[in-house]
């Protein structure tokens, strides 16, 4: 059992994008590289004046782009270096081309998502799509819903992608705004604590001239396929080291998370909102509310969507009636002709033996907040479906309906 | 936090007292970073060109290699040339993953996670990343100063891809993205980007200079002084290409040294101490530009006016150097004065080698 010091630890009231730069600096990162675009930036701004306070030794690298961000994470954390940085929106998608050959060389590079509308035309606003259209690329990745949980995700992200059993980036993901820009009381651990959680960064295989070797060689076709497997088995195999992290992390910290889903006030419920990020905390008042009046609602919180925790996600979401997938994203002419989370909750819940129906809302989309009378309408859709034992449509657009 | 002090290497630079000259220095470094038996073509000015800079530059070396023919004609899986760790990276990120090397060794080296001497960090980006996708991000890196040497191995194509025009292809090149036809009877209508002078003109206080394959020492003594540099240096070379310029391979050399004695590809350095370009560097001879054209299959088409264009440009070259022109290559910057290459038998010559 872990001794924990509680000389040094502190609460601090402070939104998403600062609670992420403590983290990396509680994290010691070497080398942080940046590239303004809201509402990421307040995350690079504080690593900035930490760095010219002197509180954290780390070069700082502003980018010329979200491409060379990721080029410069990738050359560092290739040498042996922890590596930081972060984006949102179209910053995201500037930088695709990266994140499969950062996955692929199995490098651990971490980045830190502020989520926001993809254009056009330009939004401030939150979304999940940016993040989630890189979601095959072979990142780790999951919403955090408030900013003691980002804080603690980015901790937790950094030790199981360095793992020698993993060694794959990881996408730790806030709702811009509704968790980037809100401010809320975060417990800031001992630095001893970090220590014992958290070994320094040591990859296999650096690019160091006492050891020489080639990373990334052109393959011939035949080649490609065994390196696709061990890159997808590293994303099957993560998932035990996943699990262990958590419960070292609730040790350690005192903190405890189930590493897929969170469940709340899912007892005896009959239907049941399924959802990533911010909009939890909105949920969860709404759902409190609610039961108070009787309706038997609740909540399924998708703490990590890659690697999908399939066979979790269908033993939970079998025990209801109804599932109303709230996704915040846009999947344009998917399978519900709404978001993307509808297809991959299907999938897992297509073996069950007990499949409730399903249904997809288009909410909090553009950075709109779900407000509460949207989750009484949602809840009411839910319970009419399970009246009428079939859902009305697969997908509503929440606010465009009466 | 106490910060350890950054070690540096310090070449020696090579005895070379005329450095224009054609003579072999027998004292070259006996190291060999970049090994024989990849597959790049007879005769390939690039892997001349990666030999030297790496015997220069030794053994506590790490070489990146954006996607390019010194990619993808070197290394295949489980298989490599390279003695010294080597990275590959996207055709765009050569300054980008250079740079996050350079600052991962920065950090690691002064926070004592790493002892040793700090790398020499060398980028070799083909003209196509360095003069068009990856322009933003060597610029970035020459910007940010980070203590590295970024090549721009320059064979004036994309020619892993299959000899496409880049920025760097000259007026009338032939390419398979500017074949020449009855609308465009010059092939390539537009000059080269002057990407060298662009990089020293707008990161000064970087070391910068244009090399060729057919001058070996200068080549390995720029590469030294790059590496030596304090904080970011680049370094363009001419790396003539057998398969895109079409041309017999044994001639590779020959061509590195008829192209800057044509004016065609000024030799020079940026020196960032004095904040002033060194034009010292002179060819043994010079020559009018049909001499280097008349042995490309690439040039094959050009007509007399073409010709003159291009003369015109190397007479701009040279006297942008300070040289004189003498009389001859004057009246070579008049088409009544030239014949068309088309004509010319050595153009039919070599064509037929293909």
């Amino acid at each position: 059992m872990a001794t924990v010091t509680e000389s040094k630890k502190r609460t601090v009231r402070i939104n998403g994008c600062v609670a992420s730069a403590q983290a990396a600096k509680y994290a010691d990162v070497d080398v942080i590289t940046a590239y303004p675009i809201r509402p990421y930036t307040a995350t690079m701004m504080a690593l900035a004046q930490m760095v010219a306070n002197g509180e954290l030794d780390a070069e700082y690298i502003v980018a010329d782009s979200e491409h060379s961000q990721l080029s410069i994470a990738h050359g560092a954390a290739s040498s042996g270096a922890r590596v930081f940085t972060g984006s949102s929106g179209v910053g995201v998608q500037f930088a695709y081309e990266l994140y499969s050959p950062i996955s692929g060389s199995r490098m651990p590079v971490q980045m830190m998502i502020a989520d926001r509308t993809l254009d056009p035309p330009g939004d401030f606003g939150s979304e999940h799509t940016d993040a989630l259209s890189t979601r095959d690329m072979g990142w780790l990745m999951g919403w955090a819903c408030d900013a003691q949980e980002a804080f603690d995700n980015h901790l937790m992200a950094y030790r199981i992608g360095e793992d020698p059993r993993v060694l794959l980036p990881q996408m730790v993901c806030q709702d811009g705004f509704f968790v980037s820009h809100i401010t809320s009381d975060v417990e800031l651990p001992d630095p001893g604590q970090v220590n014992e959680f958290l070994p320094p960064y040591k990859h296999p295989y650096p690019l160091d001239p006492r050891h020489p070797v080639s990373h990334g060689p052109q393959i011939m076709p035949e080649q490609g396929p065994p390196l696709q497997l061990e890159r997808a088995r590293a994303m099957e195999d993560s998932m035990a080291v996943i699990e262990e992290v958590h419960d070292e992390f609730a040790n350690i910290f005192g903190r405890r998370y189930d590493p897929w889903v969170e469940e709340f006030m899912t007892d005896g419920a009959d239907v049941v909102f399924f959802m990533q990020g911010g909009h939890a905390v909105t949920a969860r008042f709404a759902i409190q509310h609610m039961r108070d009046r009787g309706v038997k609602v609740g909540l399924v919180r998708l703490r990590t969507i890659r690697p999908y925790p399939t066979d979790r996600v269908q033993e939970v979401l079998s025990k209801f009636k109804v599932v109303g997938v709230i996704e915040t994203n846009m999947g344009l002419g998917s399978v519900s002709s709404g978001g993307v989370l509808y297809a991959e909750a299907c999938a897992a819940l297509y073996e069950s033996q007990q499949r409730p129906l399903v249904v997809s809302f288009m909410a909090g989309m553009g950075g709109e907040a779900i407000v509460l009378k949207e989750f009484y309408w949602m809840t009411e859709k839910m319970t009419e479906a399970q009246k009428r034992g079939k859902i009305e449509k697969r997908t509503h657009w929440v606010g465009f309906e009466e | 936090m106490s910060a350890i002090e950054v070690q540096r290497q310090l070449l020696p630079i090579l005895d070379s007292p005329n450095q224009g000259a054609r003579f072999y220095n027998p004292e070259l470094p006996s190291s060999e970073p970049f090994v024989p038996g990849h597959r790049t073509c007879a005769g390939c000015g690039p892997s001349i060109q990666y030999r030297m800079t790496s015997k220069a530059a030794g053994d506590n070396t790490i070489l990146i290699g954006p996607t390019g023919c010194m990619y993808v004609a070197n290394s295949s899986y489980l298989c490599t040339p390279y003695n010294v760790p080597w990275a590959h990276t996207q055709i765009g990120s050569a300054g980008s993953f250079t740079a996050g090397v350079a600052a991962a060794y920065e950090a690691m080296i002064r926070k004592g996670k790493w002892k040793g001497a700090y790398p020499n960090i060398i980028c070799e980006a083909g003209d196509g990343s360095a003069s068009d996708i990856g322009l933003a991000s060597i610029s970035g890196a020459l910007y940010r100063n980070h203590d590295c040497l970024i090549i721009c191995y320059d064979n004036e194509q994309y020619a892993n891809t299959g000899i496409q025009a880049s920025s760097r292809t000259p007026y009338g090149g032939m390419t398979t993205f500017s074949p020449p036809g009855p609308m465009v009877p010059e092939a390539k209508k537009l000059y080269p980007k002057d990407l060298a002078r662009m990089m020293a003109a707008g990161h000064p206080h970087c070391y910068v200079a244009t090399a060729s394959v057919g001058y070996p020492i200068d080549l390995m003594n720029k590469v030294r002084k790059g590496l030596n540099h304090k904080g970011a240096a680049y370094l363009m070379v001419y790396t003539p290409c057998q398969k895109g310029f079409v041309y017999e391979t044994p001639r590779s050399i020959d061509l590195g040294r008829l192209v800057v004695e044509c004016g065609l590809y000024p030799i020079w350095e940026w020196d960032p101490e004095k904040r002033q370009y060194d034009y010292s560097f002179r060819p043994q001879n010079m020559r009018p530009v049909s001499e280097y054209l008349k042995l490309q299959g690439r040039f094959g088409h050009l007509h007399t006016q073409h010709i003159a264009n291009l003369q015109k440009f190397a007479n701009e070259q040279w006297q942008m150097m300070g040289v004189e022109l003498p009389e001859a290559l004057l009246q070579a910057a008049d088409a009544k004065n030239l014949v068309n290459m088309a004509a010319a038998e050595e153009a039919v010559t070599v064509a037929e080698t293909v």
